[in-house]
């Protein structure tokens, strides 16, 4: 492993609480500049990982290293580099908004005047600035996520390590946290994420990573659309269901029925075009043609089929 | 460690409880407890015909009053503060930063130590009460106010480390409370039952009439008025008798919160003997300690009571003072409290004890 790389490097790291296997074998690398999704079933192991990358809990087996930092043995170095926002996290509830991330400034050994300057910069990019005087115990759900992000933040971390940063969000703030999320990777910095909320990442995520029992399966470059070239259903509505049907026999397209519509195996956004040109020609009637799931989805369901 | 860092955690523990509506009220209720046991010990005290000065006795019902009182109290602000915090899932938060294990557990030990403080600060007006009532240094009001608010920094950090070694504050707090009862109440329990271990009989000197002499005058004539022994029948002799040997079992005594309290800082002088009424028990407990300390008397003894003559009562044997001992192991136990308390904190985490979440 290289010392001097930038981004996360997990090599075959294992983890278990008593006879509890959290974590059996993962390996993954983000990259700086990209945003890394850790997608998986709860339990997988994703929280406990990113307990590890945040230096709080030593991995038993396997290496991990945080900008070529080894967070077992120089863990101040390693937080020196890492915002970590924890998923359900508490937060002093008696402090306002801004004396949170003024405190966590200060637990950075940030100077007063800079500290003062980066809370309202963070509290403008959250949309928090409304919210800076008011006490931490009033905040929504939601609210509480985008300190928790600011938090995360405000000591210009270059990895950021994000356990369901989204969840509790409502829309508008989920698309703003998108591009903030966009934002922090295109300043070069190494963004993980994870979350169970697979259409989200796929829109955001560069690549992802799919745990499941405490195992990484899987590796998904997303291209910038959000698919991959890999097969994916598509699904198709027509005004002649049976024609549609008999067509597709013919072709030796393989089909099954979705409810009054019907879902279509295709390699590749190239093939779904083509297959789509060849129906208009044909005269078949469509109403409707999309991708039944994202690539993400479908890579995650194909990864975690025979489990629970 | 760095003074930053200590007073970044010190500055956020401040703030909440400060912001925590409960401290006004359970300060005033604090207040009024101590303001009526010192009031009716002065009522007591004016109330009853001989004349004695107030200022002794109020300051030992005060003095220890605010100790025992601080004892209840100050757990309760550290005894939940890191497993506490680890329920509410903020001790992760500040440690993934740049804050040390040290830094944290010091930073909460202040913080609470400064809050003890100020429940001692409101006791105060009784102490110069006291002090103004006569009869006590301002040295003894001061080397008790010391000595007080270095025992509740080791009950502070006491709590602290019982914070760290269970995972539920229900535990730690319950831990807490049994170590504060074994320090005052184990502490003289086993003392008193260790009697067994260190008593033995031994040959005593004592000046006083042989039984020989009873013998030989009584039995013969028993009606003699001659018969009642003078001061010439006394003789040097010795018997065999129970002796406890205390001088190896003494240090148990000023493990006791309230042994070294009240020796360091007796509202009366220990060596002025001369007892002039009012209810002293620091006094007491002081003489007793220190007696204690100087062990078995091999003086001896005193007992030629015959007619009229009655031997001088004799002052109890003295030995140096016991506190600096019992202090000494009470800094002690708070410096390894609070050295376990820091191990406890550190993160990354190998081994992780049953039922504790870190975040």
């Amino acid at each position: 492993m290289e010392s001097s790389s930038r981004g996360i490097e997990v090599r075959g790291v294992r983890r278990a609480f008593g006879s509890v296997l959290a974590v059996e074998d993962i390996s993954l690398t983000a990259r700086p500049g990209e945003i890394t999704a850790l997608v998986g079933p709860n339990g997988a192991g994703k929280t406990t990982l990113l307990l590890m990358l945040a230096t709080l809990l030593a991995p038993d087996q396997g290496e991990i290293r945080i900008d070529g930092v080894d967070p077992v043995t120089r863990p101040r170095e390693v937080r020196a580099h890492i915002g970590w926002m924890p998923d359900g996290f508490g937060t002093w509830d008696a402090l306002t908004v801004r004396e949170v991330l003024l405190t966590i400034c200060a637990a950075y050994d940030m100077r007063t005047e800079r500290a003062r300057t980066r809370t309202d910069e963070v509290l403008a990019l959250l949309h928090l600035g409304e919210l800076a005087d008011r006490r931490a115990r009033v905040l929504s759900r939601g609210q509480k996520q985008r300190l928790g992000l600011a938090r995360a933040l405000v000591h210009e971390p270059s990895v950021l390590l994000l356990d369901e940063p989204a969840s509790g969000l409502d829309p508008r703030s989920r698309i703003e946290l998108r591009d903030v999320l966009r934002g922090l990777a295109a300043e070069g910095r190494t963004v993980l994420v994870s979350s169970h909320i697979l259409t989200e990442l796929q829109e955001v995520a560069d690549r992802a990573v799919i745990v499941s029992r405490g195992r990484s399966i899987d590796v998904q470059t997303l291209e910038p659309d959000g698919s991959a070239a890999t097969v994916a259903r598509w699904r198709v509505s027509s005004l002649d269901t049976e024609r549609l049907r008999g067509w597709l026999d013919d072709r030796r397209v393989s089909w099954r029925p979705d409810l009054t519509a019907t879902e279509v195996d295709v390699v590749g956004e190239e093939a779904a075009a083509a297959l789509l040109a060849e129906l208009v020609r044909d005269d078949i009637r469509i109403t409707s043609y999309a991708p039944s799931q994202g690539a993400l989805e479908a890579a995650y369901l194909a990864a975690t089929e025979d489990r629970q | 460690m760095s003074a930053h860092g200590v007073w970044t955690v010190a500055a956020l523990e401040l703030r909440q409880r400060a912001r925590t509506s409960r401290w006004p009220a359970v300060l005033a209720v604090w207040f009024v407890v101590i303001a009526g046991v010192t009031v009716l010990t002065w009522l007591a005290i004016n109330s009853s015909s001989n004349d004695v000065l107030a200022g002794p006795t109020l300051y030992d019902v005060t003095t220890f009053l605010v100790l025992a009182l601080g004892m209840l109290v100050v757990p309760s602000l550290t005894a939940t503060s890191i497993n506490g915090d680890r329920e509410q899932g903020v001790l992760a938060t500040l440690q993934t930063t740049l804050l040390t294990p040290a830094d944290i557990v010091v930073g909460k030990l202040l913080a609470s130590w400064l809050v003890s403080l100020v429940f001692l600060a409101v006791s105060l007006p009784f102490l110069v009460w006291a002090w103004v009532s006569g009869g006590i240094s301002i040295g003894s009001v001061l080397a008790s106010l010391a000595v007080l608010a270095l025992v509740l920094a080791v009950v502070c950090a006491i709590g602290l480390m019982f914070s760290t070694l269970t995972a539920r504050p229900v535990a730690s707090a319950v831990l807490t409370y049994l170590a504060m009862a074994a320090l005052t109440f184990g502490t003289v329990i086993v003392f008193v039952l260790s009697f067994f271990l260190v008593d033995s009989r031994e040959q005593v000197r004592y000046y006083g009439v042989p039984d020989s002499w009873w013998e030989q005058h009584q039995s013969v004539t028993p009606d003699d008025a001659s018969s009642e022994p003078t001061v010439a029948d006394c003789r040097h002799l010795t018997r065999e008798t129970e002796v406890i040997h205390t001088e190896r079992i003494w240090w148990l005594l000023p493990l006791n919160p309230f042994v070294v309290v009240a020796d360091a800082a007796p509202g009366r002088d220990v060596r002025q003997t001369t007892s002039s009424g009012g209810f002293t028990p620091m006094r007491y407990i002081s003489i007793g300690a220190r007696a204690a300390r100087a062990g078995a008397d091999t003086r001896e003894r005193q007992e030629c009571y015959v007619g009229s003559n009655a031997p001088e009562e004799e002052e109890p044997l003295q030995s140096g003072p016991v506190w600096p001992f019992g202090l000494g192991f009470l800094l002690v136990v708070g410096a390894g409290a609070s050295a376990v308390a820091i191990r406890r904190t550190r993160t990354p985490v190998r081994r992780l004890p049953n039922g504790t979440r870190i975040a």
